[in-house]
């Protein structure tokens, strides 16, 4: 599992596993940005938003 | 009520007269109109596990060599494993004969562990939004009790934890005990309601109800906690027997009802329709069911992007994390659709949803966003707890 932020879009983080990929909200509920935030509080940081797209 | 002479036109009843036994037998006429509000009890939607007939399986009905927690297959109940075996999970046609259900869950051990580790652990899962379950009054004199009622096989036999759990780390344990192997055996247990505690009213963890399936030392080391109190680890799962001790072992459940009151009525069966749509909330996807299955109609905005609106089957608990595996493209227009996700204003109710990193699109016309020749694809909208 990688996170890569997304261009333009600070209320968003995108998350790569294998062929999949998908985007986050940033709504506390949402178990996903709970284990994001886990794991940017394990001392990780996701990958920059490409320049062009994403 | 006795009478001498002629009968009187009109004898209002008492409640003596329904309860001495007087009344053995009668008829409501059709035209009779019944208050509904008169009648106790909460007999619609009185289960509060979602889906505990096994009926739903959107995500995959088997998935093999599980080795960490998620959720797999049967919507709404989640695994959560650390350290003990690895399983094949599927959603099963053998179930309890006779009693109306055509699907349960299943646990297939494929590599054992026979010695856990102090932390490992294996259950069963599903949790509840605190939004639905106020009526249960929790932390008031008038706290509700709660019956679990389910149908169990197991290869091994013994003692069995179930658990509910509050969002406030307060807990509940029970043991059952599960009598002769690989038999469907029915099991009743009463919780008694929670005088102390909250639930949040909110889309939130309200209440978990956990099915132990084994457990380290850490959970089996105390005693077993029969009562509501602030948990601790080693009361949780006492004389939990290890369901991963062998690859001989498969554990069967259907019929997970939990609801208010101190006794175990028969298992509520909710039309297809309406479990699926109840399963939505939490989960959905498109894909799999055309090669080119639309998606939704899309314009282009640049030469690379395109977007459209996406409205969801129902409200979902959250707004929802959106992914997508599998190819897309977009039909009509001039562009050819990126890889990626394009996703923005996404909320409980819809959200806006597109493809980025494309190529030759002319911005304002418009394309259908659909599977490009791939019955892998899938996009998913996913707001479980």
């Amino acid at each position: 599992m990688q996170y890569k932020l997304v261009k333009n879009k600070p209320n968003q983080i995108m998350y790569i596993n294998g062929n999949w990929h998908g985007i986050i909200p940033f709504e506390p509920a949402n178990r996903h940005y709970q284990e994001y935030l886990k794991w940017l509080e394990e001392g990780n940081t996701p990958l920059p938003a490409n320049e062009e797209n994403n | 009520m006795p009478f001498i002479g002629n009968k009187p036109s009109a004898v209002p009843l008492t409640s003596a007269d329904i309860t001495d036994g007087i009344i053995t037998n009668a008829d409501i006429s059709s035209t009779a109109g019944i208050t509904l509000n008169k009648l106790s009890g909460n007999p619609s939607f009185r289960n509060i596990v979602i889906n505990g007939d096994m009926q739903i399986a959107q995500r995959n009905t088997s998935v093999a060599s599980i080795t960490t927690s998620g959720y797999r297959t049967v919507d709404r109940f989640t695994t959560l494993i650390l350290g003990l075996g690895t399983w094949t999970q599927s959603q099963s046609t053998d179930v309890p004969s006779g009693y109306g259900f055509t699907s349960s869950l299943k646990m297939d051990c494929t590599t054992a562990n026979a010695s856990p580790s102090a932390s490992d652990f294996l259950m069963f899962r599903q949790i509840f939004e605190g939004q639905n379950l106020q009526y249960l009054k929790k932390g008031t004199a008038n706290a509700v009790s709660l019956t679990l009622s389910f149908w169990v096989k197991s290869t091994k036999t013994g003692t069995f934890i179930a658990e509910l759990f509050d969002n406030n780390s307060r807990g509940i344990c029970a043991s059952y005990t599960v009598s002769t192997t690989n038999t469907w055996e029915f099991k009743t247990i009463t919780f008694a309601g929670d005088t102390s505690g909250t639930i949040s009213n909110t889309n939130g963890t309200g209440l978990t109800l956990n099915f132990w399936l084994g457990a380290g030392s850490n959970f089996t080391s105390g005693t077993l906690n029969t009562t509501w109190a602030s948990s601790i680890n080693a009361n949780r799962a006492v004389g939990q027997v290890n369901i991963a001790d062998s690859t001989a072992n498969d554990w069967f459940i259907t019929g997970v009802q939990l609801e208010a009151g101190t006794s175990a009525t028969d298992f509520e069966f909710l039309p297809f329709d309406v479990n699926l749509n109840r399963c939505f909330r939490y989960y959905h996807f498109l894909g799999g069911e055309s090669a080119y299955q639309n998606v939704n109609t899309v314009a282009w905005f640049g030469t690379g992007d395109c977007v459209g609106h996406f409205r969801f089957p129902v409200t979902m608990r959250t707004a929802p994390a959106v992914s997508k595996t599998g190819n897309w493209a977009t039909l009509g227009g001039s562009g050819t659709a990126g890889v990626s996700l394009g996703i923005d204003q996404n909320t409980t109710k819809n959200c806006q949803l597109g493809a980025t990193g494309g190529s030759g699109g002319t911005g304002g016309q418009a394309s259908t966003l659909r599977a490009n020749n791939d019955t892998s694809y899938r996009l998913t909208f996913d707001a479980e707890m």
